[in-house]
């Protein structure tokens, strides 16, 4: 959420902290910053604001209470500290069908307004907030929205049917099948007419019984506010959280307003969020307010908390004095009291609903006074051995045995196009369903593979995986087993059928960890069921233990083919071959990617031949045979500058 | 050519066998448990409400319900194997849970749909943050070699409370990694409601748990510049390690 340093310093005073304070106390202390900018003479800063402090941050005046909280300088100005002096008016009536969907409902009459531009200050707010101008009403409502986290509407009452006299809205559940229309989202034209499944929360004109909009979601054209309106009707209400939240996703309407309401703010702000509005609208577009009806049938106060003093520094691994927490809470705007020695009893702000149980009160203690006191305390050796885990030493008896007959380890994906198993919604459709064996992906690995040889100096390519695969059955519908399958590719044509000997040899050298299970064989890959195996397994007593890892950093590897070439050279008995291979190697610098000693021997007469295959590679492009030649021509010329031979 | 050249392998498996022989030394379990996970599982026993904002912090796979039973996700964290271990065990507990994991997200360098993650719970008498921070830089010594500095930030995961965001320093190292504070991970104390919801009282006990990307870890050890080489198959990425 983007916040306005020049917006909130209206609330905290002259003396704000500066930019730079104020990212470091809400880093460390509430919330992560995920950008600082400077813009237009304002500093603008995108916060983080995760789920628990939707409630009461999503809000210019929130984001100051907060600093306020951590610096111990109270607000300056407050506007939800301001008193509600709007009086009763009787020419408005509400009828909620439905108390929990719709706990609170306020409506306010402005009369005699002149619609037109918004002052340039609250222009630039807006645009701070990355908000376009449209006119002063909605600008207003949307300034108030953005300053105390309580959305609102504004009506033209010209355009709203009255009923004997009197303004009336209905707050009623949507039936299945009922449509309503709503403005054009961002970028379109058009409105949209949407069709309901029932249950969905209208707002209604009692008069024509006509839906205004979704509550909470979005509203329509009906009864808009344009250059004609002279008369206002304000709406500020409470919807209930989780019902606009599925509305709105349903419809994939994520809006500024329906994201307020899915994180349950105070109900005690819309007749509070009605006072900032009609002292703004009077202000910036005339009229007077000719009172305000509130509708409020279920009334949710922050409870009233228990916290054991002695709770909260054992979770915290702190110590801090009884003194020294009430200071901290009080600071927070919590009411505290000693409820009896050593409990405190805590009474969150009305704009703190996720303040509900002593772990949230212990935690606010612990952020505000700092997570940099908290002492580490190594962990101490357990006094019994863990249990072992079957499933981890047996794979780690597979990897090793198979890495030593030369197979290499691949994890590839649990995704297939097409299988068993099916996801919803995935947004790829490589994506659609899960795998029920590893075999296909072991032979698109096989086949990816098999031009590698050369430049991986291997004589073939083997490769194993162990991972989860996805069946129909079973007590969910869906069943998982843990598999192994490895494979072996001799060309790079595709199976061959000799690929089965190196296979079997594995199998054999897997029977002594695994015994004989029933291996599926398909063009040179097994597979078998690791999962049923292991349930007839004696239990292992100890993990092996783990070679250390490499101190290796991973070089990226060229996307474009190589190309080989095989040299053969008569040199003179008792020349070392690592001398020769040195040689060549630094004769076709930086190409030759790698360089194989592929055989030696010796002549009748005394001779010495070595023979090797060079590897050439880019990675900056596809070699062509001219560059290759190229590199050789330097090769042969380094051999016969040697007193070697080409043979 | 040499015939017996040895194969290589996965640097996740690699460094899920170093976590488990560090965490192991500590009486640490390694415990696992399913990838297509139940919604109750993934989400409800986690303290992540239905129709909940908490939802939206991880894009998730949905089973098709003409096939599940009941509702089936894949499972967007290994945390529900804190669940399912405390509804099964009694304290004192440590566990390690490294595993696959998957968010419904576009692919990238940085993000894939399918992840390894470590999840770490300890649940005992007077567990606390201290704990936390002291475990996390005793495994992270161990594992980049030198030594750890841990800091928190405040954070929220319907799972914890309080919840943290942990940043980690190496000092002294000449890697690249070191002297400069680096995000690593989500970690908090417990919540008393998950607590409940596997029947471990939490005015007797409290735990704290973490949570971190094992991918992210290889990327940093390894310098590894895509995560999807990962997952590639490819053995010129594998053939490194």
């Amino acid at each position: 959420m983007l916040v306005s340093y020049n917006w909130i310093k209206e609330y905290l005073g002259s003396d704000a902290p500066e930019p730079k304070e104020i990212e470091r106390l809400l880093t460390f202390h509430a919330f992560e910053v995920e950008a600082v900018e400077e813009r237009n003479g304002d500093t603008i800063f995108d916060l983080k604001i995760l789920p628990d402090r939707g409630s009461d941050c999503l809000s210019q005046r929130g984001i100051a209470r907060e600093i306020a909280t951590l610096t111990g300088v109270p607000l300056v100005y407050d506007p939800l500290a301001t008193p509600v002096i709007l009086s009763d008016t009787a020419s408005i009536i509400v009828d909620i069908t439905d108390a929990t969907a719709c706990p609170r409902f306020t409506a306010s009459i402005v009369r005699g307004v002149k619609v037109g531009e918004s002052p340039v200050w609250l222009q630039e707010r807006l645009a701070s907030l990355g908000q376009r101008s449209i006119n002063n009403v909605v600008d207003a409502t949307n300034y108030v929205m953005y300053a105390t986290g309580q959305p609102l509407h504004a009506y033209d009452a010209g355009k709203f049917p009255q009923v004997g006299g009197q303004y009336g809205f209905t707050v009623r559940k949507a039936v299945a099948g009922e449509t309503v229309s709503l403005l054009a989202e961002g970028g379109k034209s058009e409105d949209r007419i949407v069709t309901l499944k029932g249950g969905e929360l209208l707002i209604v004109n009692t008069a024509t019984g006509t839906a205004a909009g979704l509550a909470g979601v979005k509203g329509g054209r009906f009864a808009i506010v344009d250059e004609t309106t002279t008369d206002l009707i304000i709406e500020a209400a409470h919807f209930q959280a989780t019902l606009t939240r599925r509305t709105a996703r349903g419809l994939g309407i994520v809006i500024d307003a329906s994201k307020r309401f899915e994180n349950e703010p105070s109900r005690t702000l819309p007749p509070l969020a009605q006072q900032a509005m009609v002292d703004l609208i009077t202000q910036i577009a005339g009229g007077t307010c000719d009172g305000m009806i509130d509708v409020y049938l279920e009334e949710k106060v922050p409870p009233q908390v228990e916290v054991p003093v002695a709770e909260v520094n054992a979770l915290l691994g702190i110590t801090i004095s009884e003194a020294a927490m009430v200071a901290i809470l009080k600071r927070v705007g919590v009411a505290v009291a000693v409820a009896e020695p050593g409990i405190l009893s805590c009474t969150g702000p009305m704009e703190r609903t996720d303040l509900t149980i002593a772990a949230d009160f212990i935690e606010e203690i612990g952020r505000i006074y700092g997570y940099e006191h908290v002492v580490s305390v190594v962990p101490e050796e357990a006094a019994a051995r863990p249990a072992l885990n079957q499933r981890h030493i047996i794979s780690e008896a597979i990897r090793d045995t198979l890495t030593k007959h030369g197979f290499s380890e691949v994890i590839t994906t649990s995704f297939q196009k097409k299988d068993e198993v099916a996801l919803l919604s995935s947004l790829a459709s490589d994506k659609s369903y899960l795998r029920s064996t590893l075999i296909p992906n072991l032979a698109d690995a096989l086949a990816k593979n098999a031009p590698y040889t050369d430049l991986l100096g291997t004589a073939d390519t083997r490769i194993f995986e162990i991972g989860t695969v996805f069946t129909l059955g079973g007590e969910l519908g869906v069943t998982e087993q843990v598999a192994l399958a490895l494979g072996v590719r001799l060309k790079t044509t595709g199976y061959s059928g000799k690929e089965d000997v190196v296979l079997e040899m594995a199998l054999l050298a897997l029977a002594t960890i695994l015994g004989t299970p029933t291996w599926n064989k398909v063009k040179g890959i097994a597979e078998c069921n690791l999962t049923s195996i292991l349930k007839n397994l004696p239990q292992a007593t100890a993990y092996a233990l783990v070679p250390a890892s490499l101190a290796t950093t991973y070089v990226p590897f060229s996307h474009y083919p190589s190309v080989s070439r095989d040299i053969a050279l008569w040199i003179e008995a008792g020349t070392e071959i690592g001398v020769v291979a040195a040689a060549l190697n630094a004769a076709a610098v930086p190409l030759l990617t790698r360089l194989t000693h592929t055989d030696t021997f010796t002549s009748a007469v005394g001779r010495t031949s070595v023979a090797f295959r060079l590897v050439f590679q880019s990675h900056e492009k596809t070699l062509d045979g001219g560059e290759v030649d190229a590199q050789m021509q330097s090769i042969y010329a380094t051999v016969t500058g040697s007193g070697w031979e080409v043979r | 050519m040499n015939q017996t050249k040895s194969g290589h392998r996965h640097p996740l498996s690699q460094m899920i066998a170093e976590i488990n022989s560090i965490f192991a030394e500590r009486g640490f379990g390694f415990a696992e448990g399913p990838e297509a996970e139940t919604e109750v599982y993934n989400f409800d026993r986690l303290n992540v409400a239905k129709d909940h904002p908490a939802r939206d912090m991880q894009d998730t796979f949905w089973l098709s319900p003409k096939q599940a039973k009941v509702p089936m996700v894949l499972r967007t964290h290994t945390s529900p194997v804190q669940a399912r271990y405390m509804e099964s065990h009694e304290p004192p507990m440590r566990i390690i849970v490294p595993g696959k994991v998957f968010r419904n997200e576009a692919t990238d360098a940085t993000h894939e749909a399918q992840f390894h993650q470590l999840e770490g719970l300890v649940v005992d008498k007077g567990i606390h943050l201290g704990h936390l921070k002291g475990t996390i830089e005793y495994f992270f010594s161990k594992f980049f070699a030198g030594d750890v500095e841990v800091r928190f930030r405040p954070s929220f995961f319907p799972f914890v409370e309080p919840g943290v965001e942990v940043d980690m320093m190496l000092r002294g190292s000449e890697s690249k990694l070191a002297n400069r504070w680096i995000e690593i991970m989500g970690a908090g104390m417990i919540h008393p409601n998950v607590l409940r919801g596997s029947k471990i009282d939490p005015t007797i006990y409290s735990g704290f748990a973490f949570g971190m990307g094992i991918d992210r870890l290889a990327i940093m050890k390894y310098g590894i510049d895509d995560v999807r080489h990962l997952y590639s198959g490819d053995l010129r990425f594998v053939s490194q390690f």
